[in-house]
């Protein structure tokens, strides 16, 4: 990637890190807060953390709450599922919001709109009002697509990657924090003075609080873009108006898509389903306190600080080697892993072995969602990850399937009385490997599947299948030209043997448009 | 009953058509508050089990005291941690060594008639209902305040 040259600028601008040329970082410095780059990546994973702290607060309290409030296991698995499911239409609905105001604006937006109802928790009364917050505080979930969106703004090709995994991976480190922090404000409380059914209460003010926070935090010192916040809409509001239609109708029947959001839907689904109810789960089989009941309820989440990055190092490691099939191959394998040991997870009686089991359940199940990432990016190129134009729709259904598989699960397997929660935590293991089959369905013309290699026929270079989504007018206007260059990036994808017989045929860089 | 505010009087005594004896293993009475059938349903947390350390039935201790041959009674205080749910009550009988050895309880076998109705607090406060409001009311106009403040910055800009 080549440094920013300023000869067509009047006014040189100077970035921390080395930039592109459309001063995008080419770099990722992990401790360093330098504007705007790194500073929108902290911002970005703290506001997505405090969401998912939100979020989960109530399970972890639950004992508490369901006495408080009366609730029955229909309710609270209720309540749970509500929990999830807003996000599945907000998830879609961030990808277009971020493009018309730009990520700072949406996520920020977000937040504090369902700031509210992380306080009104304080307050519930009823199975119904308790339902109604969890499914609202549910909502912020959709932070996730604003985060990515703001990572491909800041960063390039090489490294956005990397920032998109971490930023998921330390967001979603949130699950696990809140299950620890919960209990121990909720102790403090009690002790002070306060009553167990007021200090659950005053407990929910502090995740309220922190979201306010970060969302400030995001207005006042984040920014859209590298070269300053959102004008764009001066800029392409045509050309994005007559471009949707045909962006969503490529996404939508691009089968890869759908299998992705199915696949997904059972390792972050999982992820999510598990968030809220193992710390009843070791509370009630274990006959825990609540905080260790926490403790051991955080860890499941707290691996997410290495086991998501990890998955995605792991996926390019894999493609170097093997190209996108060992991207697939890698999937498969990690994710299955992850429904076997949650199959043993259900079936161990003891709690050591339970919390063992579960921590390498953990490690899989959340790799499995980096790998994910590591293939979403090279399904449609008319789906955003590295140019800024497009919508992301691939990405919003993939994320957005994640949350149906959370609400599926939990209704099927957590609702009610029907199976006590380690059949149901054996029958979703099962489920996690049954619904990763469908991983060997996905076939690339120019890099093969699981099972076939690339196809010797018409449709066989990357040039082909990604400018086979632009209409022979639309290639005439130029509109494909952002495609040529990915499809040029992206035959790396074919894995270390093919690929030097096709750098000799690559002599010059190709100019940036 | 509402809990934290209403007493409740407990008598308990050994059945006295037993045989003379029968109570010469009791060293400790234990009395608690249970939950009735009612209140367990689809809550497997309070469930019923056999074997006594997994029971979830009794959750709350009354009082634990040596035991005393004769009648005993006891005037108690709902305590403030007590879920809105339908109760009875129940005596364990200890031996040395924290065994139980006996029960009685002042419902029928099957745990139908003569229950207790309790009403918890709601741990609500008037307090904490406004701080709720205000804090809600001044996230969202604070977005708008950031709205507004974006608006005139890029109106600005164009002039």
């Amino acid at each position: 990637m080549e440094i920013s040259s300023t000869i067509t600028e009047t006014e040189p601008q100077k970035f921390a890190l080395p930039v592109d040329s459309e001063h995008k970082a080419t770099e990722f410095h992990l401790f360093s807060a330098a504007a705007p780059h790194m500073r929108a990546f902290h911002l970005s994973w703290i506001s997505f953390f405090s969401c998912f702290v939100s979020t989960f607060a109530a399970p972890p309290l639950l004992p508490i709450i369901r006495d408080n409030l009366n609730l029955t296991a229909t309710d609270i698995g209720n309540a749970g599922v509500a929990s999830v499911s807003g996000a599945v239409f907000a998830r879609i609905a961030m990808g277009t919001a971020c493009d018309l105001f730009g990520p700072r604006l949406a996520s920020a937006s977000l937040i504090l709109l369902t700031a509210p109802a992380v306080y009104f928790t304080s307050i519930a009364s009823s199975p119904i009002s308790f339902l109604l917050v969890r499914f609202f505080t549910g909502f912020s979930l959709a932070t996730f697509v604003s985060a990515q969106f703001w990572m491909s703004s800041m960063f390039s090709g090489p490294v956005v990657g990397t920032a998109n995994g971490v930023a998921a991976g330390w967001g979603n480190l949130g699950g696990g924090a809140t299950q620890l922090i919960m209990p121990l404000v909720f102790s403090l409380i009690r002790d002070i003075g306060a009553v167990k059914f007021t200090a659950w209460r005053i407990a929910f003010f502090i995740p309220a609080l922190f979201q306010t926070l970060t969302a400030f935090a995001i207005l006042i010192f984040g920014q859209d873009l590298p070269d300053g916040n959102y004008q764009r809409l001066q800029n392409s509001g045509n050309k994005q108006k007559d471009k949707f239609s045909r962006v969503f109708y490529h996404g939508i029947t691009n089968y890869r898509g759908w299998i992705l959001a199915l696949t997904y839907g059972y390792c972050f689904g999982v992820e999510l389903t598990v968030d809220n109810i193992i710390a009843e789960y070791f509370y009630d089989r274990f006959n825990l306190k609540l905080h260790t009941a926490g403790i051991i309820a955080a860890s499941f989440g707290l691996a997410n600080l290495v086991s998501r990055p990890a998955g995605g190092v792991l996926s390019d490691m894999m493609a170097k080697r093997f190209g996108m099939r060992g991207r697939l191959w890698a999937l498969w394998a990690v994710q299955t892993l992850g429904g076997v040991f949650c199959i043993i997870l259900g079936q161990v009686g003891s709690l050591t072995a339970s919390i063992v089991v579960m921590i390498v359940f953990s490690v899989f199940v959340q790799a499995a969602c980096g790998l994910t990432f590591g293939v979403v990016p090279f399904v449609s190129r008319s789906m955003d990850y590295i140019c800024l134009r497009s919508l992301g729709v691939i990405s919003g259904m993939t994320g957005g399937g994640g949350n149906v598989g959370a609400v599926l699960t939990q209704l099927i397997f957590f609702k009610g009385s029907k199976y006590s929660k380690e059949t149901g935590i054996t029958l979703m293991g099962i489920m996690i490997v049954c619904c990763t089959l469908p991983i060997f369905l996905i076939y690339f013309p120019q890099w093969g599947g699981m099972f076939c290699g690339p196809s010797l026929e018409k449709i066989a270079t990357e040039e082909d299948y990604y400018l086979s989504e632009w209409s022979s007018k639309e290639q005439g206007k130029g509109l494909h030209q952002a495609s040529l260059k990915f499809a040029d990036n992206s035959r790396s994808e074919r894995g270390r043997r093919v690929h030097s017989q096709t750098l000799s045929s690559n002599a010059t860089p190709s100019a940036n448009v | 009953l509402r809990a934290g505010e209403d007493k409740i009087t407990v008598r308990w005594g050994l059945n006295q058509s037993l045989p003379a004896g029968t109570d010469s293993a009791y060293k400790t009475i234990k009395v608690q508050l249970c939950y009735a059938p009612i209140s367990q349903v689809d809550r497997a947390w309070r469930k019923t089990e056999d074997h006594l350390s997994k029971d979830k039935t009794c959750q709350f201790k009354i009082v634990k005291r040596p035991y005393t041959t004769g009648n005993q009674t006891l005037e108690w205080t709902i305590e403030r941690d007590v879920p809105t749910a339908t109760y009875f009550v129940r005596a364990y009988a200890l031996d040395a060594n924290d065994h139980e050895v006996a029960y009685g309880q002042n419902t029928d076998a099957k745990k139908t008639t003569n229950l207790l109705e309790i009403q918890a607090i709601s741990g609500r406060h008037v307090s904490l209902d406004i701080a709720s409001v205000c804090f809600s009311v001044f996230s969202i106009i604070s977005l708008m305040g950031f709205f507004f403040v974006e608006k005139r910055k890029g109106r600005k800009a164009q002039q």
